[in-house]
Formats: structure tokens, C-alpha cells, sequence
């Protein structure tokens, strides 16, 4: 009954976002593009941390699927929206490879490499002038839906929802066992018999593809990129930042923590024009400092609380 | 049950509220404004606006300036744009500093053809993407290559004037980020085709950025012995490498930087002496220009700060421009506007009377030249174009005591 009402739940939800734009304007479906795009990284992020790794490579994977489906679009004539599957695949293929050589690191060499990926990524990038346009970019000649504000939201949408379903069948597989094995404890998981290396192999190929998926959609919708705005560290921090605050090793903690550090940057910098920046910075500082658990393993602590003070009545 | 609540309050707090409001004549104006030139492009549009207002306002109706944070984001541009556009029902956009910015906000301008006055986005690629339809785009700001076009016009006339001034050989130095590399890949076409002038180049990490050694730079700078020595970088740059180049005895005969904004008190060092720049504006040119001093005196009365960039000047000339095509044309409709707007002639503090002509595509390009300025006394002095020249060059670069 209790997982029905869930399932119910999830339903009403999505067709309350799915159906935004028959009631909400131009102004706010772009807002919701912007908070979905990082609540897809930040999920993203969150379902490799599931299994101890950190790591800083998510700007580097979305300014990646950018290039490649713009890329593909300019340079091959590909269809705008062959180009984000194209992306996405592009961006899976290169972790893939990546991944036999990084994926043996762990910790905080595992986090600098990926971090040095993302700037070796935007090198590139910068240097191919001829192919990907230099340090200027690359233009491209329309935005995909002739930038007709509900499809873009619903594309978007769409890329969100594939991310969350990725992340809720690691949550409800044995890529759940296996990732959280790992993260407490890798030789204990080894000797259990727990393919290290696939399962991280697995985890980081698909937020790759998340993450190229991602960038890919957003070039599409803006038409054009360049290295500074593909591979901007935003894409890494925010992302970061609302997976702390919403609570992480779940799928639903950074939905919340995207959404609440979404419409908050966007409410601030309404009501204090000159300054916004320093008080969403002072939020996220506060935020980190006094509830490292985020706001989903805040509220099931307080759960088990009540629970255990229910008991203790009875 | 809780998940399902938790899903749904999610959802819930996704749907923003949005208040509108009515009755003026509304600018909606989008600047980065966690940043020097934007903060102060915007300020100096409000100063312009309350001006407007305090003499009546146009056409019987005040001005009101509603101000969007790009933050320097093209998505948060983007929604800047649409919310001026949809929710706040503005009549004209203005403002800008970034490209990257501009790429962003181009779709939803186009969308809504609203009247633009753009006070930056300088990259040619922003004209390659607002294309030749683009009647409802006024560009103010140069483009990159008017830019570098007029700095080969300027020192060939300045060669032409003072004929102890003779530049072959021109060496840039170019952090080695986008900034930077754009600069190097101009200057090569510009001065290094022909054979005219003869161009090298090192790039070096920027202070800004985590650099600041500019030593082997400076090697090979001083090795080339350049007539003209240029850097494009930032400002925090700009000390630094002054300290090296002393350090190193390095005196190029011009030593010129071109980083978008000084920082704050260079023309108190004793280092910045002589130091040439690239630029559109300076608290001197209240000498030769009442529009100028009107503008500089205002924003000092109103905010107590001394205007520092150019950006200021610029917006501030954006709202006179739509104010007085607004009220050439009697009205707000965007048709009679454009056409008004065609008819410009604006006197404007940066010295120079901005009118409207075509550039490469687009067919209302404003400005097309920079100005070339020089520290003197800790001031910074126009030495080109001559009609806003309010200093002769000192030349050459004064060998380091």
C-alpha cells in the first residue's frame, strides 16, 4: 500500500511538471531549464559518490557532450536531437576509456585527475581552432524547436527524467548493494565476491552519458558554445553544492537541494540585485557547515527520531 | 507516504510567483552587476534615468530601470531577457558586457524582437549569430575588429602627427586564456599582414588566474627589443608585470596594456607613469566635452565614487539615446522607435557624437573606434583621437631610475 501511494506520488508529480507550461510563462520554463540541467548533474554526481569516488570531472563531461553534439550538428549535418543521443553516447565512450586507467585511483587522486580531465578537455577545445572554433566557440545556425520555450522545457525534462530513472535503478538494483559495499569497505566488498572495478566502471560511463546528455541539451538550447562556458567550474560547484544541501547518496536529496539553491539564486537576485551573489554564498557556507547530512538526512534523522521516541511511549 | 510528500512539496516549491507592474515607459536593463562594469553601467543608466525624470520625463511619462543580474551566465541572461520581456513588459532592453552572455540571450531576443541597445559583447561571433535581420539591434559597444582597426588607424596617424614616433616592431604579450588568445590571433591579421609591421608574441599566466611570473615573457619580450610592447591580460596583471619589466631594466620605447578594467588606484603608482591603454573614456575627457563633466559630476554627487570603467558612460548614453528617440518618434512602438533611433546624433560624455551605420552585418553599429590614453600624473590622458585629445604622448617610455 505504502509503495502504491509512492508510485501514485511520483506519477502526480510528473505530470504536474510535464504540464508546466500550459500555466507557467517563457520567464520561469527557462528558470526550471536551468534548475533541471543542474539537478541532473547533481544527481549525476551523486550516484558515482554512492560508491566512495568523488569526482570533480562533471563540467568536464557536460562541456564535452556540448561540444560533441554541436560539433556533430555543424560539422557532420547531424539532426539536432540525433546530435544529444549522439553526445551522450560520445561522452560514455570516452569515459569508458577513461575509465580503465582512472578508475583504478581512489580518493583524492581519483578527484584531481578528474579535475585535471575538465581542464585538459577545455585546452583542447580551445586549441582545435579550426574544428571546434577556438577560444570564440562555435555558433550554430538554429536553436533545436526554433527556441519555442515548451519544447525546450520538455527536452530538458526529458534528459532530467532519464536521470532520475538511471539514478533510481542504482538505488533499487544490486548496483546499490554492490556501490555501497564498495564505499564502506573495498576489500571486505572484494571478498565478497564484488567486481570492483565493473560496478565503478558501470557508475561512471552512465553519469558520463548523464552529464554529456546534459550539455548536449544545453548547447542545443542556447545555440551556441564556447570553452569558458562549456567547461565553467559552475557546472562542477553548484551541482556539488545542491547534492550537499539537499543530502547525498539518494536520488531524492539532490532534487531538492537543486531545486531549493535553483528558485533561491533566482529569488535573491530579484530582491537584492547588487549583493545576491554573497548572500547565496553565505547560505551554502551555513548550510554545509551546520547540516553536512543536507536537508533529506536531516529530515530522516528526525524520522528515526520519532519513531524511536514512539517506541520508547509504547 | 513521506517520500510521496517530500516528491510532491519538491514539485510545489518549484512554481515561482511572478508580480508585474505598470504605467511608465520601461527599460529593462541586464547587466553583470557582481562586476565593475556592470555594477557601474547600471548605476550610471539609473543616474541617466532619474536625470530624465527630474526634467519631466518623456513624453508626459517617467522612465522606470529594471535591472536583471546576468551574473555572467548566458542561461541566466537568457531568463534575464525573458523575464523584462514577459513578465516585466518592458518597452526596450539595454545593457551587457559579456559575448558569451549575448550568445545566450540572442534566441530569446530574437524571439520577442524588442528594441536592444547593447553596450558590450564585442565578439564578432555575436553579430555572425544576430545575423542581417537584426533591425531592432543597436550595437554601441565596437566590435572586436572595429576595435583593432582603429587601433592601426590610431597609431598611424599618431606616427603621421609626431614623427619621432616610429613603430616596426610590436610584440604582444597574451595571457593564455580565451581573452588573450582572441587579442594574439587579431593583432597577428591586423598589424603582422602586409609585412608592414613586424609582430611577435608570448602568452603568460595571469595573475588573475593564478599566474604572475611573467619572467620568461618578459626574456623573450626584451630579446625581440619591440617599439611597441602590448599586453592583453587583467588587472591584476597589470603591477605585477610593471615591477618585472623594471626589475629586468625591459623599456620598450611604448609599453601599452589592454585589460578590460585597471585596477583601482594604478594611477597612484609610481609605476604606471606613462603606461599607455586602450579605452573609450576618462574623467579627463570632462575637458573637452560638457557631456562628459555632466555625466562625471552627477555620478559622483549621486553615488560618491568616481565612475572607473567605461561601461558607465556607455549605459548612460543608452538610455539618453532611446530617450530622445522616444521622443523624436512620440511614441513607444518599436517601428517608429528603430526608425528614430536611425536618426541619432548624441552627443555623448565619451567624448564623440554616436550615430547609427551598418557594420559587417548588422545595419546599427554605433561606435567603431577606442581611444588610445596614457598615465600621466596619475592621470589618464587622450592622446588619440585628436578631436578628444586632452594630452600630447609622452614618448618614448621613460628608461627605469
Amino acid at each position: 500500500m505504502k509503495l502504491k501511494g509512492s508510485y501514485i506520488a511520483v506519477v502526480a508529480a510528473a505530470a504536474i511538471v510535464i504540464a508546466f507550461p500550459a500555466f507557467l510563462g517563457a520567464y520561469p520554463l527557462n528558470v526550471a531549464r536551468s534548475v533541471m540541467t543542474y539537478m541532473a548533474l547533481a544527481i549525476s554526481w551523486d550516484m558515482l559518490l554512492r560508491s566512495g569516488q568523488i569526482s570533480f570531472g562533471i563540467a568536464g563531461l557536460f562541456g564535452l557532450g556540448s561540444y560533441a553534439s554541436a560539433l556533430a550538428v555543424l560539422r557532420g549535418g547531424m539532426n539536432p536531437f540525433a546530435s544529444v543521443l549522439f553526445a551522450a553516447a560520445f561522452a560514455a565512450l570516452v569515459a569508458f576509456a577513461l575509465g580503465f586507467a582512472i578508475l583504478r585511483l581512489r580518493a583524492m587522486y581519483f578527484s584531481i585527475t578528474t579535475l585535471a580531465l575538465m581542464e585538459i578537455f577545455r585546452i583542447v577545445m580551445q586549441n582545435l581552432h579550426d574544428f571546434s572554433g577556438g577560444p570564440e566557440g562555435v555558433v550554430l545556425p538554429k536553436i533545436i524547436f526554433d527556441g519555442y520555450s515548451p519544447a525546450l522545457y520538455w527536452l530538458c525534462l526529458g534528459g532530467l527524467f532519464l536521470t532520475i530513472g538511471v539514478s533510481w535503478y542504482f538505488e533499487k538494483s544490486k548496483m546499490h548493494l554492490a556501490l555501497t559495499a564498495i564505499r564502506n569497505d573495498e576489500t571486505s566488498a572484494r571478498s565478497n565476491g564484488v567486481n570492483i572495478f565493473k560496478y565503478l566502471l558501470i557508475a561512471f560511463v552512465a553519469t558520463s552519458a548523464l552529464q554529456g546528455m546534459m550539455g548536449a541539451i544545453q548547447v542545443q538550447s542556447y545555440g551556441f558554445t564556447t570553452p569558458d562556458t562549456a567547461f565553467d567550474a559552475n557546472f562542477l560547484m553548484l551541482p556539488m553544492a545542491m547534492a550537499l544541501l539537499g543530502g547525498i547518496h539518494s536520488t531524492i536529496g539532490p532534487m531538492a537541494g537543486a531545486v531549493l539553491l535553483g528558485i533561491a539564486s533566482e529569488w535573491l537576485k530579484l530582491k537584492i540585485p547588487y549583493g545576491h551573489l554573497v548572500v547565496y554564498g553565505v547560505i551554502i557556507i551555513l548550510v554545509i557547515l551546520f547540516m553536512p547530512q543536507g536537508l533529506f538526512g536531516l529530515a530522516r534523522k528526525a524520522m528515526r527520531n520519532r519513531r524511536k521516541a514512539g517506541a520508547n511511549n509504547e | 507516504m513521506k517520500k510521496a510528500l517530500a516528491i510532491v512539496a519538491i514539485v510545489a516549491l518549484a512554481v515561482p510567483v511572478f508580480a508585474q507592474s505598470g504605467g511608465t515607459i520601461k527599460i529593462g536593463g541586464t547587466w553583470p552587476l557582481g562586476d565593475i562594469t556592470g555594477k557601474q553601467g547600471s548605476m550610471a543608466a539609473q543616474q541617466a534615468v532619474d536625470e530624465i525624470n527630474a526634467a519631466g520625463g518623456i513624453l508626459g511619462r517617467q522612465l522606470e530601470l529594471i535591472v536583471v543580474d546576468d551574473e555572467l551566465k548566458a542561461d541566466k541572461g537568457a531568463a534575464a531577457v525573458e523575464k523584462l520581456v514577459t513578465v516585466d513588459k518592458v518597452d526596450v532592453l539595454m545593457g551587457g558586457m559579456a559575448s558569451g552572455v549575448a550568445l545566450g540571450q540572442i534566441p530569446a531576443m530574437k524571439k520577442y524582437g524588442k528594441i536592444v541597445l547593447a553596450t558590450g559583447a564585442a565578439s564578432y561571433k555575436v553579430e555572425e549569430a544576430l545575423g542581417s535581420d537584426a533591425n531592432w539591434y543597436f550595437h554601441l559597444h565596437p566590435w572586436d575588429y572595429n576595435q583593432g582597426a582603429s587601433y592601426a588607424q590610431g597609431w598611424d596617424e599618431i606616427q603621421q602627427k609626431y614623427s619621432a614616433v616610429k613603430i616596426k616592431k610590436i610584440f604582444l604579450a597574451y595571457e593564455e586564456g580565451a581573452f588573450g588568445k582572441a587579442s594574439w590571433d587579431a593583432t597577428k591579421t591586423l598589424f603582422g599582414a602586409g609585412g608592414r609591421y613586424v609582430v611577435d608574441g608570448a602568452s603568460f599566466k595571469s595573475a588573475a588566474l593564478g599566474g604572475g611570473d611573467y619572467g620568461s615573457m618578459l626574456e623573450v619580450a626584451k630579446e625581440f627589443k619591440p617599439d611597441l610592447f602590448l599586453w592583453a591580460g587583467y588587472d591584476a596583471d597589470a603591477l605585477p608585470m610593471l615591477e618585472q619589466a623594471k626589475a629586468m631594466r625591459f623599456t620598450p620605447k611604448i609599453y601599452l596594456g589592454a585589460p578590460p578594467g585597471w585596477p583601482v588606484g594604478f594611477g597612484t603608482s609610481k609605476l604606471s607613469e606613462n603606461v599607455m591603454l586602450y579605452g573609450m573614456w576618462a574623467p579627463s575627457i570632462n575637458e573637452v566635452s560638457a557631456t562628459s563633466k555632466k555625466f562625471y559630476d552627477g555620478f559622483v554627487k549621486k553615488y560618491k565614487t568616481e565612475p572607473a570603467t567605461y561601461f558607465a558612460p556607455l549605459s548612460y548614453s543608452a538610455v539618453y539615446i532611446y530617450a530622445d528617440a522616444v521622443k523624436l518618434a512620440g511614441t513607444t512602438e518599436t517601428q517608429a522607435v528603430i526608425k528614430a533611433l536611425e536618426a541619432t546624433k548624441y552627443a555623448s560624455p565619451l567624448g564623440q557624437t554616436i550615430s547609427f551605420t551598418a557594420s559587417n552585418i548588422i545595419k546599427h553599429q554605433g561606435i567603431k573606434n577606442q581611444k588610445i590614453l596614457q598615465w600621466q600624473n596619475g592621470r589618464m590622458e587622450v592622446i588619440w583621437p585628436f578631436e578628444s585629445m586632452t594630452a600630447k604622448p609622452v614618448y618614448p617610455f621613460p628608461k627605469w631610475k
